[in-house]
């Protein structure tokens, strides 16, 4: 019986969904709004208008800055709820006692020869993310990986130096700390909050604003990367 | 036309493979086996970005999907049980 009203509600969902998958626009038409309204002008002038080479990075913090700085603070948000979940015995740290399993030297060798490497390429992700593909997000979360896989195989001592307990709430709060920043800049420069200089004298303010704001994104969602790992190791 | 067909044919297979690794993950009762599977079905969904022309949404997936978030289930299994009951 249960079974039986259970598939009678997918197939009620069903029916509706598939008859709105038939209304789409046949794949890979040049016809459907998603061609003929606005991706025309990011593609023909984003460059120009927005500061960056790569369409992606100007759709997302220039013509859509707004969604984007929503975002930022809703990821934010997360690492906030997580340690208002997982600290709230936080009177006595038991990390130290902990007994560590001893890590296998290759493991060690690897993750030392390779950590420069993922660290500069990380970097590389972030800065030059108005460039090709990649941004402060994308970069950020390698750089987040690399300090998790630190913790795991060096151990927390070295991978917590990496990123200073005092800082650390800072550096949480990066992305949309920067993102505001940048943003009432844009108001004072061009009386618009995110409002990016553009043109041919003044367009590299615009470009680097946006470096800025990538910079700010990759710090803060990396910081956030490794906090959310580092409470959940040490939460019990 | 030939690499066209090609490009259709590396389509297809990604899909199918996703399409078992989703069904997988599902059924799976070890959640350690589950979770690895599901760090590769990020994998594929992000060669198939890739190959949509979506580089930026790759390296995305990459990171995040097969990346951290595997690494957040692990310590989840660590901290709980490994089995699903």
């Amino acid at each position: 019986m249960k079974r039986a009203s259970v598939a009678a509600l997918l197939v009620l969902i069903a029916i509706p969904l598939l008859a709105a998958m038939a209304e789409l626009p046949p794949h890979g038409s040049s016809e459907t709004p998603a061609y003929t309204h606005v991706s025309e002008r990011y593609l023909q002038r984003g460059a120009q208008e927005a500061g960056a080479e790569n369409i992606v990075t100007d759709v997302i913090l220039n013509y859509r800055g707004f969604d984007t700085n929503g975002e930022v603070t809703v990821i934010f948000t997360s690492v906030v709820a997580v340690a208002a979940i997982l600290l709230l015995r936080d009177e006595e740290r038991t990390s130290q006692e902990r007994s560590s399993t001893p890590v296998s030297p290759v493991l060690l060798f690897i993750v030392r020869t390779m950590a420069p490497f993922i660290a500069l390429f990380g970097m590389y992700v972030i800065l030059f993310g108005h460039l090709s593909p990649g941004g402060g997000f994308q970069g950020g979360t390698i750089l987040g990986a690399l300090v998790i896989v630190s913790t795991v195989v060096l151990g927390p001592d070295v991978a917590h130096r990496m990123v200073p307990a005092p800082a650390r709430p800072w550096l949480q709060a990066a992305a949309p700390l920067t993102f505001v920043t940048v943003g009432l800049a844009g108001l004072a420069v061009t009386g618009h909050y995110l409002g990016f200089p553009s043109g041919d004298e003044w367009g590299w303010v615009g470009t680097l604003m946006l470096v800025v704001i990538e910079i700010g994104i990759g710090v803060g969602g990396g910081t956030i990367m490794a906090s959310i790992f580092w409470m959940m190791e040490e939460e019990r | 036309m030939r690499s066209d067909m090609l490009s259709r044919a590396f389509d297809i297979t990604l899909l199918l493979l996703l399409v078992a690794c989703a069904i997988s993950v599902i059924r799976m009762k070890d959640l350690l086996a589950a979770t690895i599977v599901f760090s590769t079905y990020s994998l594929i969904m992000c060669l198939i970005w890739q190959h949509r022309g979506a580089p930026d949404v790759a390296l995305t997936e990459a990171a995040v999907g097969a990346g951290v978030t595997t690494v957040l289930f692990l310590v989840a299994i660590g901290r709980t049980t490994r089995v699903e009951k």
